[in-house]
């Protein structure tokens, strides 16, 4: 089952998420819905990402394939180049450049798909209200009056379970 | 047809929301004069494919005229966006959050109709495609060496990445607006935003994504400038085979680029009665921003004629000549007056420095930089090294008319931005506000 719990500042909904840790709840279980970012402090509900791993990953993979397709292409149909190497770093560096950087540009915004959840099945979202911030928690239903407990001791205004 | 946005939430988002309500009468009016131009323009590039290349002015040897003008013009207002918001974004500057989407929208139309006329000069444009990699009957390949294909790959790359850049921080907007607005609007904000919930899952990986595309945007758009110098320093023509020609393409792209982006921020902040978001503060700094490119401008200037005047190479000095004192005079020292002179006496002295003088001299600055363009493609290609080869360029009403449509279709497709989405984030404005 999922509660959701409002407040008003990020300092009190920062409270009920140490609370709700020192009860055993994960931060997999706890997300924060708001109109605006919230500054949560370190620690607390940090989020692992592969967003720059995954980047570097690609651009690398980008540039090898262009410079493999470039070799290749420029091979196939040798141009008449006077003399001069048919494949060369120098003439075809701006290419393996563009294809880096693309590769870096395409990673970013799939792992922001992926990493954001927005391509994957959701569970049910609060419906946001600008200036509130509302903290969902995903817990058992035998751990709810638990979880009740620690949100309202650190302020929230309204506690209420949320269906589908 | 549902078009109303509805508005329940605080003063900020009805400031800011309020733009996207209703038609007045002069936008309406914008709009249409706008578009007849655009569409003027559309016939023209029509004309010019039916009864060929002929109807321009492009002769021997100046096989290059206002089309590739007007390409490296846009290509340079393109910088105002992505550039200067990714600088903005990286370094902190809190005072960039009611610019950034002005500016990264210019970026996106600007190197829509940049990338346009290289096909507009094209002799058969509708082989365009041709410049693409793509397994074919005829066994070819393109030329991957050749300064044309890197200007396909910088661009498109460039054009991808603004897109992309411009879309995220529009998510969130676009989430909240899905709720306030009702009917195709309700249905496209709905679409575009993807199902934001406003997750701090949403919010980190938001915030992870802008700064790494600030990073990687910072280096395409550096490149992307350079590359379109290479086009004409790869070229052994007299004036233009210079070492210095990228870092000064880079330079007066981000020159140009400020002043589009003052410009824009002038008329929508009058347009939109923005003046309680669009504070002459922000003017102030993007002032300062202008001068120091100018002055910057000025530099590389100096530094490309003063080398080609010592060097007192015969080829060089007839295009120098021609630029200084010749035929091309004019307007070269039309273009240091509204490059230099005017946004020099406006912006440096604090007491002249206000909205009105730097909008003022972001529309100098435009113009003068236009006339920079021109000064870089056509003196050059006036004088080559055959001294019997002279000739001079004049543009006929084609050029003339499909230039002033893509000024035209620029207006059309900002006014357009400015009634679908929101110029002002209103989730970034508020961040910066509770931080």
């Amino acid at each position: 089952m999922f509660l959701t719990a409002e407040f008003a500042d990020a300092q009190s909904v920062a409270q009920a998420i140490a609370s709700l840790r020192a009860q055993g709840f994960d931060g997999d279980q706890m997300d924060v819905f708001s109109t605006e970012p919230v500054e949560i402090t370190g620690g607390l509900l940090d989020r692992p990402t592969h967003m720059s791993l995954t980047a570097v990953a690609s651009a690398a993979s980008f540039c090898l394939l262009a410079f493999l397709f470039v070799r290749y292409a420029q091979y196939d149909y040798p141009v008449v180049t006077g003399g001069m190497p048919i494949f060369s770093w120098w003439a075809n560096g701006v290419i393996f450049y563009e294809f880096t950087m693309f590769g870096s540009i395409t990673a970013t915004f799939v792992m922001f798909l992926v990493e954001s959840g927005l391509l994957t099945r959701r569970a049910p979202a609060p419906v946001l209200v600008a200036g509130r911030i509302l903290l969902r928690i995903s817990c058992e239903a035998r751990r709810a009056a638990v979880a009740t407990e620690c949100l309202r001791q650190a302020g929230a205004t309204g506690v209420a379970e949320l269906r589908g | 047809m549902g078009t109303s946005v509805e508005i329940r939430g605080d003063g900020l988002r009805g400031t800011l929301w309020r733009p996207l309500n209703g038609f007045s009468r002069r936008y309406l009016l914008a709009l249409a004069v706008t578009f007849i131009v655009g569409a003027w323009g559309l016939g023209c590039w029509g004309y010019q494919i039916v009864r060929g290349i002929g109807v321009a002015g492009i002769r021997r040897p100046t096989m290059w005229g206002f089309y590739l003008v007007n390409f490296v013009f846009w290509i340079g207002i393109s910088h105002a966006g992505t550039l200067i918001s990714a600088i903005l974004r990286l370094t902190d500057a809190g005072w960039r959050k009611p610019v950034t989407r002005a500016a990264e929208a210019i970026t996106v139309f600007a190197l829509m109709i940049g990338a346009m006329f290289p096909i507009i000069h094209l002799g058969r444009p509708w082989i365009f495609f041709w410049l693409f990699p793509y397994p074919n009957s005829r066994l070819l390949w393109p030329n991957f060496r050749s300064p044309l294909l890197w200007d396909v790959t910088a661009i498109s790359t460039y054009l991808s990445g603004s897109v992309i850049y411009l879309y995220l921080p529009l998510i969130p907007d676009l989430a909240e607006l899905s709720q306030y607005s009702s009917g195709w609007r309700r249905r496209l904000y709905r679409l575009l935003s993807l199902g934001w919930t406003g997750g701090d899952r949403q919010w980190h990986a938001l915030e992870r994504a802008m700064k790494l595309m600030a990073g990687t945007i910072l280096a395409v758009a550096v490149s992307v400038h350079t590359v379109v110098a290479w086009d004409f320093a790869m070229a052994v023509a007299p004036m233009w085979h210079s070492t210095i020609y990228g870092p000064y393409f880079v330079a007066g792209a981000i020159f140009s680029g400020i002043a589009a982006l003052v410009v824009a921020m002038s008329v929508i902040r009058r347009m939109l009665h923005l003046e309680e978001y669009l504070l002459p503060v922000h003017f102030e700094n993007l002032g300062k921003l202008l001068l120091l490119m100018s002055l910057l401008w000025v530099y590389f200037t100096v530094a490309e004629n003063l080398t080609t005047w010592y060097g007192n190479s015969p080829a060089e000095m007839s295009v120098f000549g021609e630029r200084i004192r010749g035929r091309y005079a004019p307007y070269f020292w039309f273009m240091v007056f509204c490059n230099f002179v005017l946004p020099f006496v406006l912006l440096s002295v604090r007491r002249l420095r206000s909205v009105t003088t730097v909008t003022i001299s972001g529309v100098t600055v435009l113009v003068g930089m236009w006339v920079e363009r021109f000064m870089i493609v056509l003196p050059s290609l006036s004088r080559p090294h055959l001294p019997a080869a002279t000739g001079f360029y004049t543009p006929t009403w084609v050029e003339i008319s499909i230039t002033a449509s893509t000024f035209a279709a620029m207006v059309m497709f900002y006014l357009i931005f400015c009634k679908l989405f929101p110029i002002i984030a209103v989730w970034e404005y508020k961040h910066v506000s509770h931080g």
